[in-house]
């Protein structure tokens, strides 16, 4: 069964382009990736999904009901953390989680105990004031927000800004043990290497159309990677010249910069006769991505 | 309900804050009476001297000024213009606090319609407003007995101050309705103090307006010198004001069942 299903789902704000025809499927049980850089629609996508905003035209189900008209039975499943989390500053964190569980028909004692184990894995201070914490504590918050109710479905928008890279594993391996235990996962994002370690299957939105939905084992099989030297010499562009799979290769005074994709060892056995001040090899940015795979 | 306790909750302070403003407004001027009613004499020349434009502004009416309830009325309008302002303040803010605040992406993404949510955040604040005019009657009745010595006619006493919570359900409404059309309100007060004092100032130029007046603010909207002489509230205002607040609240249901909630950047 598929959990969420959209079908030409479309949204214009006024004339402004926010989403056209947005058809993909996610199935019960997957981390689905929602890749796509700035402004191409994700955020809309999701606020869809949530009952935030109303489609143009079009329509989507999740759990196999109308997000319209099943709305709120919907979400009674669904845990959500946006990019910014916004609470009343007023409160303190306990009393604001408390809040949120009890817009759930849960048992509140089962809620309790998550509420209590979720900050002590992240290392939450629940007695405290929302307006004293930091950016990263504030997201905490939205994790543990998102989570207390054991939801059916988790749907992440540019989940882990603020958090620190240790939060941020820790984060990742409670979504993936939510997985284990049934949970489906939406997760958008821009940063591909997030992706990458977390979901089975992605789709690339640009511009407000999804222009590809695949599976990351096949999107890692042609994995490009941005290699930027910093050599002691000028390189002689006849180098790179019997190499395949280098692409947007540029040389210049004292660095080479371009992108490969094929055998490491090939590329790194040919790097290894220049003289090399620096190297840094990384996962090239979406943008990159966009341009190379998908022309 | 874990609505309603919340919003409670977010107004406590500020309910308090403005229940204590009309306590002490009407105990603070309604202790001035004995001063008025002594020199009986003195006063009626001042304020008849007064043209009679400016003395219907102040809501000074000569023949009943010297009585307890004439005296009142007189107050009254100051005790209209604080109950409005609070009023049109829970009224602009009870909603559109989410959408300032960026919390309506926390408060809709639970399992609950825009609709409950609407008629919690309602019934929320008139709780404030009738526990804030219980309170204020109260303190009225007890401030009208004790300067007065119990020489007073009680029930158009009451009758007048209930007015207050009529004039603050349509400026309530009025608030609810500004918060539903207008783009993000920042600040609400920007928008509540503007909306009373404008109809408070069409309230005073009823030498120019004439009777018409009534229909134009809610200031004017129940005659209090109807009220001492025939001892009722006009059924005809009522029917008014009644059929008012419903289409209104109507529309408000309506527009922000419709509203995209848009990103929080």
């Amino acid at each position: 069964m598929n959990v969420i299903e959209t079908k030409k789902l479309t949204k214009y704000y006024g004339n402004a382009r926010g989403i056209i025809d947005v058809t993909m499927s996610i199935e019960e049980g997957e981390i689905f990736g929602f890749i796509g850089p700035n402004g191409a629609g994700k955020s809309t996508t999701i606020r869809t999904l949530l009952g935030l905003i109303y489609p143009t035209s079009g329509s989507a189900t999740i759990f196999g009901k109308d997000i319209i008209e099943a709305g709120p039975e919907i979400r009674q499943e669904i845990g959500y953390l946006p990019s910014e989390v916004f609470y009343y500053d007023d409160m303190k964190v306990i009393d604001l989680l408390n809040y949120s569980a009890s817009f759930y028909k849960k048992n509140p004692q089962v809620i309790n105990k998550r509420i209590g184990e979720l900050a002590d894995l992240l290392d939450l201070e629940l007695r405290k004031k929302i307006d004293d914490l930091s950016y990263g504590n504030k997201k905490k918050v939205g994790i543990v927000q998102g989570l207390l109710h054991k939801p059916k479905l988790i749907i992440l928008d540019e989940p882990t800004g603020g958090l620190d890279p240790l939060i941020q594993q820790k984060f990742f391996s409670l979504l993936k043990e939510e997985n284990e235990k049934g949970a489906s996962v939406l997760f958008s994002s821009h940063i591909l290497s997030e992706v990458q370690r977390l979901c089975d299957r992605v789709a690339i939105i640009k511009e407000g159309k999804i222009i590809r939905v695949q599976k990351i084992s096949e999107l890692l099989e042609n994995n490009y990677k941005r290699f930027k030297l910093d050599t002691a010499t000028k390189v002689d562009k006849k180098f790179f010249a019997n190499i395949k799979g280098i692409k947007d290769l540029s040389i210049s005074d004292r660095s080479v910069n371009f992108l490969y994709r094929g055998q490491i060892n090939d590329i790194t056995q040919k790097i290894a006769n220049l003289d090399l001040n620096n190297i840094l090899i990384e996962d090239p940015n979406l943008e990159e991505i966009f341009l190379h795979y998908y022309q | 309900m874990n609505i309603f306790w919340h919003e409670l909750k977010q107004y406590r302070r500020s309910t308090i804050v403005w229940v204590l403003s009309l306590c002490f407004i009407v105990l603070f001027f309604l202790s001035l009476f004995p001063v008025f009613s002594k020199d009986v004499e003195t006063v009626r020349k001042i304020f008849e001297s007064y043209p009679v434009a400016v003395r219907d502004a102040l809501n000074v009416q000569i023949d009943i000024f010297f009585t307890l309830n004439g005296f009142y009325l007189f107050i009254f309008t100051y005790i209209l213009l604080t109950g409005s302002i609070q009023a049109a303040n829970l009224g602009v803010g009870i909603i559109s606090k989410e959408a300032a605040g960026k919390t309506f992406d926390f408060l809709l993404t639970k399992p609950i319609t825009r609709t409950q949510l609407i008629t919690r955040k309602i019934a929320a604040a008139l709780t404030l407003l009738i526990v804030t005019n219980i309170v204020y009657l109260a303190a009225a009745v007890f401030t009208a007995n004790t300067v007065s010595h119990g020489d007073f006619e009680m029930n158009i006493f009451i009758l007048i101050s209930l007015t207050l919570i009529l004039v603050q359900l349509m400026f309530f409404t009025i608030g609810l309705f500004l918060s539903a059309v207008l783009p993000k309100i920042k600040s609400v007060v920007t928008v509540s103090l503007p909306l009373v004092f404008a109809f408070f100032i069409i309230g005073m130029l009823d030498s120019i307006f004439g009777n018409k007046v009534r229909y134009l603010t809610p200031f004017k909207f129940y005659d209090p010198a109807y009220i001492i002489k025939n001892g009722t509230i006009e059924f005809k205002f009522l029917l008014i004001e009644a059929i008012f607040i419903v289409i209104v609240t109507v529309a408000v249901y309506y527009l922000f069942n419709k509203k995209d909630i848009s990103a929080a950047d």
